[in-house]
């Protein structure tokens, strides 16, 4: 798993920039009855073995779609999701490494639960797919959290 | 049935949540003092499809309502609400922000066991216990939830006026190099790394460490 891949990164400091903004974040996110990470299909069911996998896959997910669809006038919830996109890019050079030293292998399990993410967001307009994402932010730290104690202060 | 927006709102409706028994509590509307106001409560898991009663939240006089078992799964988060009812006329809901039991829930402070000799305490702590539903169901530790929970021991010395605290992952804690004959009070509080959360010390509780055998053996010569 990541365990051996994630380069001692604090992501405490992370869910301290989210938690500062996750109550505004949030109020904008209309609907209740529709997740992005479904955490009980997805995320809880994944095994140490394809944790890195998935990691890089999330990471790429915020990256690539997430933090590029969302658009943000208020000057101080951009500052704190910026500075949460640059823990993200951190995060996927250091996993980059893991990469090439081949010890962040894709399985299906992996795969399709990572699918499963990107349907969900497709299904809504891009960015209320990408408020929704940034809401759920806690969601997949306190996963990252408990799935890389020991690499992470 | 009645009027909506008749009445104003409930505030300050939240969730209250130590060691998972998540308890919404809220304030009546502002400019009813003396009406016998009522209130109805619903619940909803997020990513599902409706919001859902509480039969024994409908209609009640109290300003709380224990959702401890319909938000008991901590993996997922939730919304409650609340209306306001008098005579023919109820308010709006009002709702609570996202509720994330595995993020946001208090841990208690940990059951705490102090034994001394002439110069060290020492101090075995136990981990506080998931709310369950029935005492008789199995307990679950909240040590088992959230594997990386430490505690935060602060000692107190009576004669010296001094406090010291101390970062521990485990449950036992020698504290050696002590005052004989002197009394110390300790108080511990649960932490789990990661986002904020309040935390509640535990009662404080105090102990004398013995008297130094050597001198009392002096003085009897």
């Amino acid at each position: 798993g990541l365990r051996r891949c994630l380069i001692s990164m604090d992501i405490h400091h992370i869910e301290e920039a989210f938690q500062e903004i996750k109550k505004t974040i949030q109020a904008k996110d209309p609907f209740q009855n529709v997740t992005i990470l479904s955490t009980s299909e997805t995320l809880h069911r994944i095994k140490p073995l394809d944790v890195c996998c998935m990691t890089k896959n999330l990471l790429a997910f915020y990256v690539d779609k997430v933090f590029k669809d969302h658009q943000e006038l208020n000057p101080q919830i951009l500052r704190k999701i910026s500075s949460i996109a640059n823990s993200f890019l951190y995060m996927q050079k250091a996993l980059r490494q893991c990469q090439e030293q081949r010890q962040c292998h894709c399985r299906d399990e992996a795969t399709n639960a990572t699918r499963i993410i990107h349907s969900n967001y497709d299904q809504l307009e891009a960015r209320s797919a990408a408020i929704k994402s940034l809401g759920e932010l806690d969601v997949f730290l306190a996963w990252i959290d408990r799935n890389h104690q020991g690499t992470s202060a | 049935l009645c009027i909506s927006g008749g009445l104003p709102q409930p505030t300050n409706i939240t969730f209250l949540s130590i060691n998972m028994r998540n308890i919404l509590q809220w304030s009546p509307p502002e400019g009813l003092q003396g009406a016998e106001v009522t209130y109805t409560v619903q619940y909803f898991i997020y990513g599902q499809k409706k919001w859902l009663n509480k039969s024994e939240c409908r209609n009640i006089n109290r300003t709380c309502c224990d959702l401890s078992l319909e938000t008991s799964d901590y993996e997922h988060q939730y919304y409650a609400k609340v209306k306001a009812i008098w005579e023919r006329n109820c308010s709006k809901w009002a709702e609570t922000g996202r509720f994330y039991p595995f993020l946001e829930t208090q841990i208690g402070p940990p059951r705490v066991a102090l034994t001394t000799d002439e110069k060290s305490i020492s101090i075995v702590l136990t981990a506080p216990e998931k709310w369950k539903r029935n005492p008789e169901d199995s307990s679950i530790s909240m040590q088992q939830i959230y594997s990386n929970l430490k505690y935060n021991v602060s000692i107190y010395n009576t004669k010296s006026n001094r406090t010291w605290s101390q970062y521990v992952t485990n449950h036992t804690l020698v504290l050696s190099w002590l005052e004989p004959d002197t009394l110390y009070c300790v108080r511990v509080e649960s932490f789990v790394p990661g986002p904020p959360r309040l935390a509640q010390p535990s009662d404080k509780q105090c102990v004398h460490t013995l008297k130094d055998q050597a001198s009392a053996l002096k003085v009897k010569i």
